[in-house]
């Protein structure tokens, strides 16, 4: 049993995008995790980093109540769960800039008086878990050098717990997929769900 | 040899107007018209442009017409004219400001970027009238710890958008490193780079 944070970047619910977002929180709820759910396109997410966030970057959390709930959400989290379409081999820009804003100084990372690099502080998160989808094959997501699990299982997963461990279940060939593919796939999203 | 004229766009990320983004996309436009080339700049956080790609615009995806907002319909004529693509932004997380990559999301979409067979479904590129890519790009990580977690941005524009452009692009990177760690001078130093080089581009 864990506290699961669940992001969800993906326009329409209803879609294939929303389908594997169902299997998701269905396997979750038979390992009787708890689970927060944030649908970053239904609330309407602001994913842009603001002038006064970037240049007060190194600010407290404390300075920026619009992001407080984020805040919260991201310091609670043991899993991080990210639901989404690969676009451009990577994350949507709605999640990217969930990471870009959430993922701040005094929460995710510090930056101590006289050093040079930063210091992790997200030592809460022990797993990063990734469901997502391609539009194309696997192979012209290999030539694109994968850049959506690298930014999930490297850049993000140096923050976090050093023993965190990641987890990433991917379908390629949307656009041409039959929906008997699809069907398995989505059983495959259940039981590895089950057993974050 | 006759004189080259380049149709140059610049994509410029950064939502400060006082950034050392700006200050590096000033030296690009003056470098690439000191060499005679036409520029066109787009700086998103100057004109508000939105940091997703909306949903009405994701159902019309792969329709007909999957344009919806006039912004998106003049930036795609900009692109679809242009012979260079240059972006310059900060790279965050290892990758793109999300602004970036929402334009990447709203502008070359099918029919721009790239076209979809509708009989195989397969993608085949659209940008072949592109031969320069060139992305300029500040890192708060040395440059180990960029190589380390992949360098996602670059692969986003080096690898990601030129498979929509074709093998015969050139793509040319100026990146500097542990941004943090650099004194006036060698900001300057970069600077004086990046122009020198955008004027050197054929």
């Amino acid at each position: 049993m864990s506290r699961v944070l669940v992001l969800f970047a993906h326009p329409d619910r209803g879609s294939f995008g929303g389908a594997v977002l169902e299997r998701v929180l269905a396997g979750l709820a038979r390992g009787r995790h708890e689970v927060r759910l944030r649908d970053l396109y239904g609330e309407g997410f602001e994913s842009r980093l603001s002038v006064a966030e970037k240049r007060d970057h190194l600010a407290s959390p404390d300075t920026k109540p619009q992001l407080a709930r984020d805040f919260d959400d991201l310091r609670w989290a043991e899993t991080l769960v990210f639901v989404h379409p690969t676009w451009w081999g990577a994350q949507p820009a709605i999640l990217k800039g969930w990471v870009d804003r959430v993922w701040a100084c005094g929460v995710a990372w510090e930056l101590p008086e006289g050093a040079k690099r930063l210091k992790p502080t997200l030592s809460n998160v022990r797993r990063i878990a990734t469901f997502t989808t391609h539009g194309s094959p696997w192979r012209v997501n290999a030539l694109q050098g994968v850049p959506g699990r690298r930014i999930a299982n490297r850049s993000l997963r140096v923050i976090c717990h050093p023993l965190c461990r990641t987890r990433w279940v991917a379908f390629y060939g949307t656009d041409s997929s039959t929906a008997e593919r699809r069907a398995r796939f989505l059983a495959r999203v259940e039981r590895a769900a089950a057993r974050l | 040899m006759g004189v080259v004229i380049l149709k140059a766009l610049v994509v410029v990320a950064h939502p400060d107007p006082e950034s050392f983004a700006h200050a590096a996309a000033r030296r690009v436009e003056r470098g690439l018209e000191a060499a005679g080339h036409s520029v066109e700049v787009i700086d998103l956080g100057a004109i508000d442009y939105p940091g997703a790609l909306r949903p009405d615009e994701w159902r019309a995806y792969e329709s007909e017409s999957p344009v919806l907002d006039p912004i998106v319909a003049a930036h795609i004529e900009l692109v679809r004219s242009a012979e260079a693509l240059v972006f310059v932004y900060p790279t965050w997380w290892s990758s793109l400001p999300a602004v970036l990559k929402a334009w990447f999301e709203r502008t070359l979409v099918p029919g721009v970027a790239f076209v979809l067979d509708p009989r195989t479904r397969r993608v085949r590129p659209a940008l072949g009238h592109v031969r320069h890519l060139v992305g300029v790009t500040t890192y708060g990580s040395p440059r180990w710890y960029v190589k380390l977690v992949n360098d996602n941005g670059r692969r986003t524009i080096a690898r990601t958008l030129r498979i929509a452009t074709g093998r015969g692009t050139r793509v040319t990177w100026l990146p500097m490193y542990s941004l943090d760690g650099h004194d006036e001078a060698a900001r300057h130093a970069f600077l004086d780079r990046i122009e020198e080089t955008m004027r050197g581009l054929r």
